[in-house]
């Protein structure tokens, strides 16, 4: 019985010995990884695969280890413990970097001003009952004068009014104030244009903006994003009013509306001390009408550019169907106008 | 991500764990999912298998088919991603044209990042081979080989790919003893001169580890087959979209305690030496020769009368410029 063939295969199995490198082996002990550059060796890996594989393994992983080994390390009840490097090979993410929360109003006047936040306790004593009790909500201490029993009235008062009807109304009005303010917070926070430090981050950051950090913008940023929103509001505004039936004529008028603005046609004063654009102008009129002012050609212009100056297809269709049409029945060759005047 | 429906939390417990979900600084593992197409081949199926034996406990197994193409659309695979919090997707599928096909995908920022094919030409799995297993949950150790995976921008991103796969979370500390149990070593084959558009394989391959003692620092290793093997080729792959690459390899700036304490960026001129002691290199400047004392000679000395009727003459002259 032959078991060389055997013996060969266990010793190869057993073995420690670690194969000759042209390129050392190079190693990334923060991912527990190794990665040997060196070609594989073509004779060795057609002739005997998996015996060169596991020898591959072996140098590898013996450098890998010899890595690890070597790395400074802490004790602890449980055995030594290796702090590993960070990673030299970068991997993705799987989400991006966080974005910086956006500043409220009150604490980017607190960071202009200096102003440390102080943490208020959730529980305050109360002297009278002797015991801790909730700055707020169930049986907290704002709610202290709408529940006492007697009031003082004092000098000058109205007879007929309720003390605690008062507080409770007071107490409701400042959390309705500081809703209000949460909702503005909220809002500036999403109309305002990406911060700057996000910008830079995340994957378009093309724009080449003065690094300056959040909170502190200058004046005229703040006021011309504030402009913007206002004009925004008041154009959705006019919208909605003009989307009744009524066109708006009976609705209620709001205080402060913005006032619709026309364009107002202009007159050339009739008498002027300079005649110069005179000629001009009238020759102006000579031109676009040699040039077939208010022919096929000027009304096809005419609104038949879409928003971003490209064509407007449909109406370029719907204008050769009837060009078509009027030219079928050989009448007058320009149609007539669309649509009645307002 | 935009077929999920926005979820505002009702209570605290939801909102703790979409917080979770949120972007973090520190990101959490990896999680992967293994999930068959519409067809799949009895190998492709062991092969998964294997593969979310060794991704446990960061993996969910999906054990039905699903419809899914990935390279013609990976909807699914980003509303699968958004639902599980996931992003590594391994897809099986088998076809006539591809056959025994995996898809691995990662995830960022809910959209597919990239993509790459494997076929899987040979098989053995870790129930095959008779010899002890990994614990659940240990980190392997993976060794890559062949310069392709230096050079070659497709299996660079294969290293990629199966880097992150098993070890692409960092761990900043472990103890060595005990937890290093498997190595996975990924070996790529010669490239074939005859046919240089032919890819060739690459030979995926665990060990189990043992070391044993060496009278040094270092323990010597000595490795057994643990399961599974495969040899994959390399069928078609997605690359990612620089964008979107360039804001994945985005990383945090480490505040300034981490940094100090070695985690952030090298420490310049401090090395840990071979036996683990801190060895530093002080930089000092140029010395100064001229204020050198050499050695006193009573003709060299400068007298004191001399010194002081200098500085006298020099007043004289400024106060001659006044007036």
């Amino acid at each position: 019985m032959d078991v060389t063939q055997e013996l060969a295969d266990y010793a190869a199995a057993n073995s420690t010995a670690v194969l000759q490198r042209a390129n050392p082996v190079i190693t990334d002990p923060g991912l527990l990884a190794a990665f040997d550059n060196t070609p594989v060796d073509a004779e060795e890996y057609s002739s005997n695969l998996e015996s060169h594989l596991l020898a591959l393994t072996l140098t590898s992983t013996q450098a890998l280890i010899a890595s690890l080994f070597t790395l400074p390390t802490t004790s602890s009840s449980s055995g030594p413990i290796t702090s590993l490097p960070a990673p030299i090979t970068l991997l993705p993410r799987e989400k991006p970097l966080p974005k910086p929360k956006p500043l409220t109003k009150w604490e980017r006047f607190a960071k202009a001003k200096g102003i440390s936040h102080k943490k208020k306790d959730r529980d305050v004593w109360d002297e009278e009952r002797q015991e801790w009790v909730a700055r707020w909500g169930k049986g907290g201490k704002n709610k202290d004068k709408e529940e006492q029993w007697l009031h003082e009235v004092k000098a000058g008062e109205e007879a007929d009014q309720d003390p605690a009807k008062t507080a409770r109304g007071e107490r409701k009005a400042r959390i309705a104030k500081n809703l209000k303010q949460q909702a503005a917070n909220l809002a500036a926070a999403s109309s305002k244009p990406i911060p700057i430090s996000s910008l830079r981050d995340g994957p378009s950051s093309k724009l080449s903006k003065p690094s300056r950090s959040l909170g502190e913008e200058s004046q005229e940023t703040k006021k011309a994003g504030r402009d913007k929103r206002k004009a925004e509001l008041e154009r959705s505004m006019l919208i909605s009013k003009t989307s009744t039936a009524s066109l708006g004529r009976f609705d209620e008028k709001i205080q402060g509306e913005p006032k619709v603005k026309g364009v107002k046609r202009k007159f050339e004063p009739v008498a002027k001390t300079d005649y110069s654009g005179e000629k001009e102008s009238a020759l102006n009129v000579l031109k676009r009408i040699e040039s077939g002012f208010g022919s096929d050609k000027k009304r096809s212009k005419k609104g038949g550019e879409g928003a971003e100056g490209g064509l407007n297809v449909r109406k370029a269709v719907r204008f050769q169907g009837k060009q078509d049409r009027a030219a079928g029945k050989s009448s007058s060759g320009a149609p007539g106008k669309k649509g009645k005047r307002k | 991500m935009s077929m999920l429906r926005t979820i505002k939390p009702k209570n605290a417990r939801v909102k703790r764990a979409l917080e979770k979900r949120e972007p973090q600084i520190v990101e959490n593992e990896k999680t992967a999912i293994f999930v068959r197409g519409q067809t799949s081949s009895e190998r492709v199926r062991e092969v998964m298998k294997d593969l979310y034996a060794l991704k446990r406990p960061h993996a969910i197994n999906f054990s039905r088919k699903n419809d899914i193409h990935p390279f013609e659309d990976a909807a699914s695979l980003e509303f699968f991603a958004g639902k599980n919090d996931a992003s590594l997707f391994v897809t099986g599928l088998h076809s006539k044209k591809r056959p025994h096909d995996l898809v691995f995908t990662r995830i960022f920022d809910g959209r597919v990042l990239d993509m790459i094919e494997l076929g899987v030409e040979a098989f053995t799995s870790m129930a095959d081979i008779p010899s002890p297993k990994s614990s659940l949950g240990i980190r392997p150790l993976m060794v890559f080989h062949s310069d392709l995976f230096d050079t070659h921008p497709t299996f660079q991103q294969l290293k990629s790919h199966l880097l992150d796969f098993y070890n692409g979370h960092p761990i900043t500390e472990m103890p060595l003893l005990g937890t290093i149990e498997h190595v996975v070593s990924i070996t790529a084959g010669p490239m074939n001169d005859a046919q240089p558009d032919a890819l060739p394989k690459v030979h995926f391959r665990v060990y189990t580890a043992k070391l044993l003692s060496s009278g040094s620092r270092v323990p010597k290793l000595q490795l057994t087959e643990m399961g599974p093997s495969i040899d994959f080729s390399v069928r078609r792959v997605q690359d990612a979209d620089p964008e979107l690459m360039k804001a994945a390899l985005k990383r945090p700036k480490l505040a300034k305690s981490d940094v100090e304490s070695g985690l952030g960026k090298k420490k310049k001129n401090i090395e840990t030496d071979a036996m683990g002691d801190k060895v530093g290199r002080i930089h000092l400047g140029k010395q100064d020769l001229s204020k050198m004392q050499g050695r006193k000679m009573k003709g060299l000395k400068i007298h004191k009368e001399r010194a002081a009727a200098n500085g006298g003459d020099d007043g004289m002259a400024v106060d001659g410029d006044d007036e």
